[in-house]
């Protein structure tokens, strides 16, 4: 064979194989986005992912429809969860919203309801208030379940209009408001994200510090050295584990933020000893010397003068780190456990997106679900990423020229 | 005259793990004067110079015995460090200005030494600008990073930022090696308006700098040091061969 035809061969194997990654690629995230794309929607990102009942007091008030009928019916406010309207929409003037009775489906159970298909802008719905006096939204989609204390389970949607025309003064609504969203997983994710790097930094760059700085090479730094880097190989499960038996357990901590937060930190801690190491390694032995001869102290030198110079090699290790923590499952499936809810405090359990990306695919099997909290997944990684670049740039003490 | 003596090296023998870099070296450093080192490469200049503020402790192999007197305390004993260095200020063969501002760069050191206030600061980084001869340069760009300066501006700089300190000697290990010759002939002029302050002490390669700048010369070789003495005499009239051989190119 030619040294040519070689060339060409090594030439169409290296584009091959490129081709076939970036395919792969292209593929997976397109899957994601096809089969989740429809049910992001801004509802989907700000609305918890159970339902929220609530009572609403509202003034009863007679509002005329200001669209005319056809637009009405055509007004669709149900998203994917509700096959199609059942009857409806009906307009009730003395609340100024239209309702439709929808066949509602949630996991395996299917209920038939009624849903606010709209809402006049001046609707008494939209001051309404709880029993403390503080505002409430009501929106399209809500569903009403009782009026007074009537209960609409299995009656007609006439029946429930008419029901609700009847009524006067001040109507206690029982409302309850769907589910389905992530709000409460994008908030968990961002706390889990926050709360371990808060721990595992100051820990990993101290660490660093230590093992460039101070250690003497020999025996012991490789030992450290060795042990950071088994940790980084072992998988995610064994500290799931570890949290669970340690932090949960042992310290009392509960299924919590705060456990969770602590593995992950375990788990972060190699990967910025490693980063800031070598960011610390790269800088030059002639600011030390420059410093040292100035009469700093070495704590100075390395606070004033090593450590900046280190932070874009930190900001790579930030940036590695959010990516654990957004990707982390295993972990927090154990130590922060599958409640789809914000944790009030650092001692309250909370899911993160890709826990409960697990928990809907595996315990729903609701694959477009998963797939739709996916996007928010990538779409957080994409953002926090430009994000940590844009800091690390700025902070770039050799960028200011 | 007589002057002064600042350093004064007894029977210094330095080692770097087995090899030994410094041979019973005996020197006497006088006081605001130009001294210079010259020598082939290798033969312990830097090393002996680093001795003279510490900075081989940052070599974990390095071992010294003998002294070195400053100021009448001998500061390969228990002496502190950081002060010795506030005295001592050195200037690197590479200029090293850190990245930071140029204003910040002179304040590094009073600042490490708890100087806080403004006012004084101030003060402080347009004398030592102006003695380095850089201020008229850079006056207007104070806060800007003084990585943007030019390898001369650089050095003159680390000479300012030592000079900032206040020290009574600077140690320059071949300042002007990295430099043309028009930022060279700047830093040559500013040593001999510096040494009406300061005992300066510098590494060099180049005979004629020598010739130019220094008061003393000390001829090193091997470890050793071969001769020592006014800088004149050295360069017309050695006592030592191998002195003249240097000197004269002819060293193999
Ligand atoms: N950190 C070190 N570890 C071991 N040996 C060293 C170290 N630094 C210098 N040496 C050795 O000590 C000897 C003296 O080195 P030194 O740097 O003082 O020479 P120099 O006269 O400054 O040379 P040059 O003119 O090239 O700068 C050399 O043989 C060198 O190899
Ligand atoms: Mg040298």
């Amino acid at each position: 064979m030619g040294r040519k035809m070689k060339d060409v061969l090594a030439k169409s194997i290296i584009y091959l194989a490129t081709g076939i990654t970036l395919c792969v690629l292209l593929f997976i995230v397109g899957f994601i986005f096809v089969k989740g794309i429809s049910l992001v929607n801004w509802d989907f990102l700000t609305r918890d992912y159970n339902e929220k009942v609530f009572y609403a007091f509202v003034q009863e008030e007679v509002v005329p429809m200001t669209i005319d009928a056809a637009s009405l019916s055509q007004k669709d406010p149900y998203d994917k969860r509700y096959e199609s309207s059942l009857e409806g929409p009906i307009y009730i003037e003395n609340i100024g919203a239209a309702i439709a009775k929808v066949a509602y489906k949630n996991n395996a159970t299917e209920k038939e309801q009624f849903v606010f298909s709209y809402i006049e802008k001046d609707s008494p719905l939209l001051s309404a208030i709880d029993s403390t006096g503080k505002k409430l939204s009501i929106g399209t989609d809500y569903i009403l379940e009782s009026i007074n204390g009537t209960d609409f389970e299995g009656l007609s949607l006439e029946d429930v209009a008419a029901q609700i025309n009847h009524e006067t003064g001040e109507l206690k609504i029982k409302v309850v408001q769907p589910g389905g969203g992530v709000r409460s997983n994008i908030i968990t994710t961002l706390y889990m994200v926050l709360v371990s790097l808060l721990i595992a930094l100051p820990l990993g760059i101290f660490g660093a510090i230590y093992l460039t700085e101070y250690a003497k090479p020999g025996r012991l730094v490789n030992i450290i050295r060795f042990a950071a880097e088994c940790l980084a190989g072992i998988p995610s499960i064994i500290f799931g584990l570890f949290g669970m038996a340690f932090f949960v357990v042992a310290l009392k901590f509960q299924i919590s933020l705060l456990s969770g937060s602590l593995t992950v930190a375990i788990i972060l801690l190699p990967v910025i000893i490693r980063s800031t190491e070598e960011a610390l390694k790269t800088v030059p032995t002639a600011f030390r010397e420059g410093s040292l001869a100035l009469g700093a102290t070495k704590l100075q030198t390395i606070f004033k003068v090593v450590l900046p110079c280190a932070v874009p090699g930190i900001a790579t290790a930030v940036l590695l780190s959010i990516g654990r923590v957004v990707g982390e499952s295993a972990a927090l499936l154990l130590t922060a456990g599958t409640v789809a809810q914000i944790p009030g405090t650092l001692f309250s359990p909370g899911s993160t997106l890709t826990v409960q990306a697990y928990y809907v695919a595996k315990e729903e099997g609701n694959i477009e679900l998963a797939c739709a909290i996916g996007i928010v997944i990538i779409v957080i990684v994409i953002v926090l990423n430009i994000l940590s670049r844009i800091t690390s740039d700025k902070l770039n003490v050799f960028n200011k020229k | 005259m007589n002057k002064k003596i600042k350093f004064n090296a007894k029977n210094l023998d330095l080692y770097y793990g087995d090899f030994q870099a410094l041979k019973s070296i005996n020197l006497e450093i006088c006081e605001k004067e130009v001294t210079a080192f010259i020598g082939p490469s290798g033969c312990g200049k830097s090393t002996f110079l680093r001795c003279l503020n510490r900075m081989n402790d940052l070599i974990d192999s390095v071992k010294i015995e003998g002294e070195i007197i400053f100021e009448g305390q001998d500061i390969n004993g228990d002496i502190d460090v950081i002060n010795l260095r506030t005295r001592v200020g050195m200037v690197f063969q590479k200029p090293n200005p850190f990245p930071m501002s140029i204003y910040e760069n002179i304040a590094y050191g009073p600042k490490c030494q708890g100087v806080k206030d403004k006012t004084q600061l101030d003060t402080l980084v347009k004398e030592s600008l102006v003695k380095a001869a850089l201020w008229e340069e850079v006056k207007d760009r104070l806060n800007k990073s003084a990585l943007g300066l030019s390898g001369g501006q650089q050095q003159r700089l680390c000479i300012a930022r030592a000079i900032a300190m206040q020290p009574e000697v600077i140690l320059m290990d071949e300042p002007t090696s990295a430099l043309d010759p028009i930022a060279t002939a700047k830093i040559e002029d500013l040593m001999s308006k510096l040494k009406k302050d300061y005992t300066i002490i510098i590494v060099t390669h180049s005979m004629q700098q020598a010739g130019r700048i220094s008061d003393k010369t000390a001829f090193f070789l091997m470890g050793e040091v071969v001769e020592f003495n006014e800088t004149p005499v050295i360069f017309t009239n050695p006592a030592d061969k191998r002195t003249e051989d240097y000197i004269t190119g002819r060293f193999g």
